[in-house]
């Protein structure tokens, strides 16, 4: 299969006397869709930002194909602009169009042309489903939209891997699956290797090729989502997992939320019973 | 098309403008003596030397907010630290003894500075102080997503200072920046105490000659109202211009 795209080696960080991350060791392949789950707070956010150093590690490497990115001669812009991110909050530059929010890092950073810039903005935007909004603002799309331009903008610097962090956590619910659907293209069509922070089990079920349970600063257990999900080795990971789910299941509109008996006293009970 | 959609759009400040024209036509009049037609004439000069000095004295302050302001963000604790102590020094000390500093004290050093180019610098510096900590105010006040949305994709910091994080603070500057522009406008009124020919020194020299106090000092503060009013209309235009659709707006 050959050599991880990126690879962490016992991977630490502290906040003051806060240790978050506790020796995080990794190997993403490429074309890998990783999927990191646990509960707030378990450091999976963290670690994502300590891929692409927007938070610095304390300790350990971290290895993108092949070479060390800790190092103070290393050009981390450039390994930045080859493993870019899609935040919580979308974080779309507010004064710039939709468009030109995907094409001023390609101007900037890969120095391309007016034109070439704009024409890979647009092609980014179609494969995201927003050409019809390239020239409007960010505080005039929905969350959805604004997240999908974030992707956008993302892919457009033809990255070798993108960062989800927590994609969708902001998004009213109806515009999560939006969102969703551009992230699975992504990974189906596209091929992209992709880490992604997620509380979306559903996406993690279909998409994922790995799953990693973080608790504690430590990833617990990894596996094929259909291992974790159905046969989860530790007890941690089992009451997160149901957590999680009695969540999505609440959230179920069409689940009852009690047990209708099908009759009392001998006398059947029907949903349109109005007595 | 364009030409009636102005008028109709800033239908206020126009009104404010005539208003104030009429206001200084009918003090003209009023005034026989010390202002008839030549010192109308002497007013007029004196009203744009003290134009030419606020206007170069805020673009100086403005380029120097600029530096001095980064550098106040920066987490280089040389830099820091310089611009920290520029702008304690100017805030901190009045702008008379700096405007006296530089037309009486650099000359000490061997720099000699005619007294309008002093009193410019001397205000620009001054004012350099005030915008840094405005523009320090509209960057910090952008969400630290933005920085990193920006670094994410591979912009360096200045890359990302220059495109995403200064354009933004900038709007965000603009109403405090209208505050300190006409101060800058009043303050230039300082600079007849080292002999400058504007407003404030030739209506000081009007009213030793004729000694018209009342009359003199009301048309002079109408020319600085004139002046400020104007200043601040600007701003409030620009401030409309460069709003970002669909993004923080409360009207």
């Amino acid at each position: 299969m050959g050599y991880p795209i990126i690879e962490t080696i016992d991977l630490r960080k502290s906040f003051g006397d806060n240790e978050v991350l506790k020796g995080i060791n990794v190997k993403i392949m490429p074309n890998e869709v990783v999927v990191i789950i646990g509960a707030s707070g378990s450091g999976k956010s963290t670690f994502l930002r300590c891929l692409n150093r927007l938070n610095e590690p304390d300790d350990g490497d971290i290895r993108f194909e092949g070479y060390s990115i800790l190092g103070k001669d290393v050009d981390i812009d450039l390994i930045r602009s080859q493993m870019t991110m899609v935040f919580q909050n979308f974080n779309l530059f507010m004064h710039l169009t939709a468009k030109r929010n995907v094409s001023l890092p390609l101007r900037q950073v890969k120095k391309m042309s007016k034109k070439d810039a704009n024409d890979a903005a647009m092609a980014a935007l179609e494969k995201v489903g927003l050409v019809d909004k390239a020239n409007a603002y960010p505080g005039q799309l929905s969350g959805g939209q604004q997240q999908r331009v974030a992707i956008a903008r993302a892919l457009a610097m033809e990255p070798k891997a993108i960062l989800f962090d927590e994609p969708t956590s902001a998004l009213d619910p109806e515009l999560i699956g939006e969102v969703l659907d551009v992230m699975k293209k992504l990974a189906n069509i596209s091929g992209m290797t992709m880490i992604v922070v997620t509380h979306e089990m559903g996406f993690a079920r279909d998409v994922a090729d790995r799953v990693l349970f973080m608790d504690g600063g430590v990833i617990l257990e990894e596996g094929p989502p259909e291992d974790m999900f159905v046969k989860p080795k530790y007890e941690r990971t089992r009451t997160f997992l149901k957590r999680v789910l009695a969540e999505v299941d609440a959230m179920d509109p069409l689940k009852p939320k009690y047990d209708v008996p099908e009759s009392i006293d001998g006398i059947a009970v029907s949903k349109d019973d109005n007595r | 098309m364009v030409r009636s959609s102005f008028i109709v759009r800033n239908q206020e400040l126009i009104k404010k403008l005539i208003l104030v024209v009429v206001i200084l036509i009918a003090f003209a009049f009023a005034l026989d003596q010390p202002l008839n037609s030549k010192y109308v004439n002497l007013f007029t000069q004196a009203a744009w030397t003290t134009i030419k000095i606020s206007i170069y004295a805020i673009l100086i302050g403005f380029v120097i907010g600029i530096v001095i302001g980064l550098g106040r963000i920066s987490r280089n604790f040389l830099i820091n630290g310089t611009a920290t102590v520029y702008v304690e020094i100017l805030r901190g000390t009045p702008l008379i003894i700096q405007i006296f500093f530089v037309y009486f004290g650099l000359p000490s050093l061997g720099i000699l500075i005619d007294p309008f180019s002093a009193a410019t610098l001397a205000l620009g510096l001054n004012s350099g102080a005030y915008q840094a900590e405005i523009i320090r105010g509209g960057v910090q006040s952008i969400p630290k997503g933005q920085m990193e949305a920006a670094r994410s994709s591979g912009m360096s910091y200045l890359q990302a200072m220059r495109h995403i994080i200064l354009p933004q603070g900038l709007r965000l500057s603009i109403p405090p920046m209208t505050n300190e522009y006409v101060t800058v406008i009043k303050d230039s009124s300082l600079a007849y105490t080292i002999g400058v020919v504007e407003l404030t020194y030739v209506s000081n020299r009007l009213i030793t000659i004729y000694y018209e106090p009342f009359t003199t000092l009301i048309f002079t503060a109408l020319i600085y109202f004139t002046l400020t009013t104007f200043t601040s209309n600007i701003m409030r235009f620009v401030e409309r211009k460069a709003r970002i659709p669909g993004y923080m707006e409360s009207d």
